[in-house]
């Protein structure tokens, strides 16, 4: 911690990225522009950006270069960001003063074009208090919100360590997580499905005492899978988002989270209300400029005392002939399913009825097309039961580590 | 596009009609109702021949008219092949 600054007490925690092993003040700095979007080919990049830009008190965006199009890098000018990438500095096409500490994330937008959502290190640090001493895995896409969370984790705790993981290391983390000592991991579901279905003896090995699940739909199935693996692992789901911020935390292995949660005001935290199914949340980390009451766009049904977030509502509902299947249902359903390690449920354009439920699943064990019928038949009603089932070798996962279904 | 046969699209009937433990008769007259072939059976069977031949049915070319048994799906399908 020697030669730390004062602000930042995580300064000599230890980072691991492919190129890079030690602290955040050891990482070296860039010339940064007051105002900049650097775009980054790795993780070391990224942390690089991430530690000048705190400790100078500079505005920032952090994006993957591999996502930002001649089209997009064009809107960051625009708004007045200078586009870093290498040894390029692509100037700002609008004159305005740069906004000290100012942190700028990308979300993928409704529309699917990427907007800005303007945040601080403050508001992206969503940990507060004493926290066990931990390495902790961060796979996430480079300026993500879930990226942020553990890199702001990294930055303002000691003993609060990271091993980052490249896209293209995703099939080989848990060898390098193993060797490096990770005792927490943090990923999306899909991530976790993926990780489990490729070698789950090699997840299995690591020392987990904290395993978080976040940024999709979370199912029980997933958790129990966790919570049997790692037994002494505290094993929690993480609702969070660019605009909401970090705004639910449940740490009881199960899914969905207290009913009686809602409508609860507490200095800090989140208020949770539920409108017409949709979640809709008041969050002191939300991003700047975002309602104070967010409508989150995600359905949510109470189940037996606890409010399940099931899915995107504008996604989730298949109309078959009239009759509304939810995709997210039939998709839990599914992967509650002891052969299923993975599956995505979307509605198929179909003569007389409209569109049918269809899926594309892949399997960890021996299931037939039949025997997954079946299974859905006894479970969901009639119009809900996937007509045209697809399997598939591999589970797919994009960079944001989500399936996108 | 290779057009199925009106064989092919039967054995695809009778396993549409299997996943729902169901039977398929031998007579192609037999009522369709009674059989327990519903809407959504008919939307999956159009949906295996479009799997197969690669491409879609086009239900706004052919006239509509009532299809009351096995033999007017069977002809339906193949007439949507065609069109």
């Amino acid at each position: 911690m020697s030669g730390a600054p004062a602000s930042f007490p995580g300064a000599g925690n230890r980072i691991i990225t492919r190129s890079f092993d030690g602290s955040w003040a050891d990482l070296g700095r860039l010339d940064l522009p007051a105002a900049s979007a650097v775009l980054v080919r790795d993780n070391h990049d990224a942390a690089r950006a991430v530690w000048t830009a705190a400790t100078d008190g500079l505005e920032l965006l952090v994006a993957s270069r591999t996502r930002v199009t001649d089209d997009l890098a064009q809107s960051l000018r625009d708004s007045g960001l200078a586009v870093v990438d290498g040894d390029s500095v692509a100037a700002p096409t609008s004159e305005r003063a740069a906004v000290p500490g100012r942190i700028w994330l990308l979300t993928s937008g409704s529309t699917g074009r990427p907007k800005q959502v303007a945040h601080t290190l403050g508001s992206l640090t969503t940990v507060a208090g004493d926290q066990p001493r931990r390495t902790w895995l961060c796979p996430y896409a480079h300026g993500a919100y879930a990226w942020w969370q553990v890199v702001t984790l990294g930055i303002a705790h000691p003993g609060q360590d990271i091993l980052f993981i490249e896209p293209d290391e995703l099939e080989t983390w848990p060898a390098r997580a193993l060797q490096v000592g990770v005792t927490a991991a943090s990923g999306t579901p899909t991530f976790w499905r993926q990780a489990l279905y490729r070698d789950p003896d090699s997840v299995a090995a690591l020392p987990l005492e904290q395993v978080t699940l976040g940024g999709e739909p979370v199912d029980q199935a997933i958790l129990t899978r966790l919570t049997e693996m790692f037994p002494a692992a505290r094993v929690s789901w993480i609702y969070a988002s660019s605009e909401a911020g970090a705004s639910i935390a449940v740490h009881d292995g199960l899914a969905g989270f207290p009913e009686s949660w809602l409508g609860q005001e507490s200095a800090g935290r989140a208020t949770l209300t539920v409108d017409d199914g949709e979640l809709l949340i008041a969050s002191p980390k939300r991003g700047e400029g975002i309602d104070t009451v967010l409508r989150t766009g995600d359905r949510v049904e109470v189940v037996d005392g606890r409010v399940l977030i099931t899915g995107r509502i504008a996604s989730d509902e298949i109309n078959v002939g009239g009759a509304k299947a939810s995709a997210s249902n039939v998709r839990d359903v599914l992967q509650a399913h002891p052969a299923v390690a993975w599956a995505a449920v979307r509605g198929r354009k179909a003569p007389i009825v409209g569109s049918i439920v269809t899926a594309d699943v892949v399997l960890s064990g021996e299931a037939t097309v039949a025997d997954l019928t079946e299974w859905c038949s006894a479970r969901l009603p009639d119009y809900a039961v996937p007509r045209r089932v697809r399997f598939l070798d591999q589970i797919p996962i994009k960079e944001t580590l989500k399936s996108d279904v | 596009m290779t057009a199925l046969s009106r064989d092919a699209i039967r054995t695809m009937m009778a396993e549409v009609l299997q996943a729902q433990g169901k039977a398929m008769p031998v007579d192609d007259g037999a009522n369709l109702e009674q059989i327990g072939f519903r809407s959504l059976d008919f939307s999956e069977l159009a949906l295996r021949v479009e799997d197969e031949i690669g491409e879609e049915l086009n239900f706004d070319a052919p006239e509509l008219r009532q299809i009351a048994t096995i033999s007017d799906v069977l002809d339906f399908l193949e007439q949507l092949q065609a069109a």
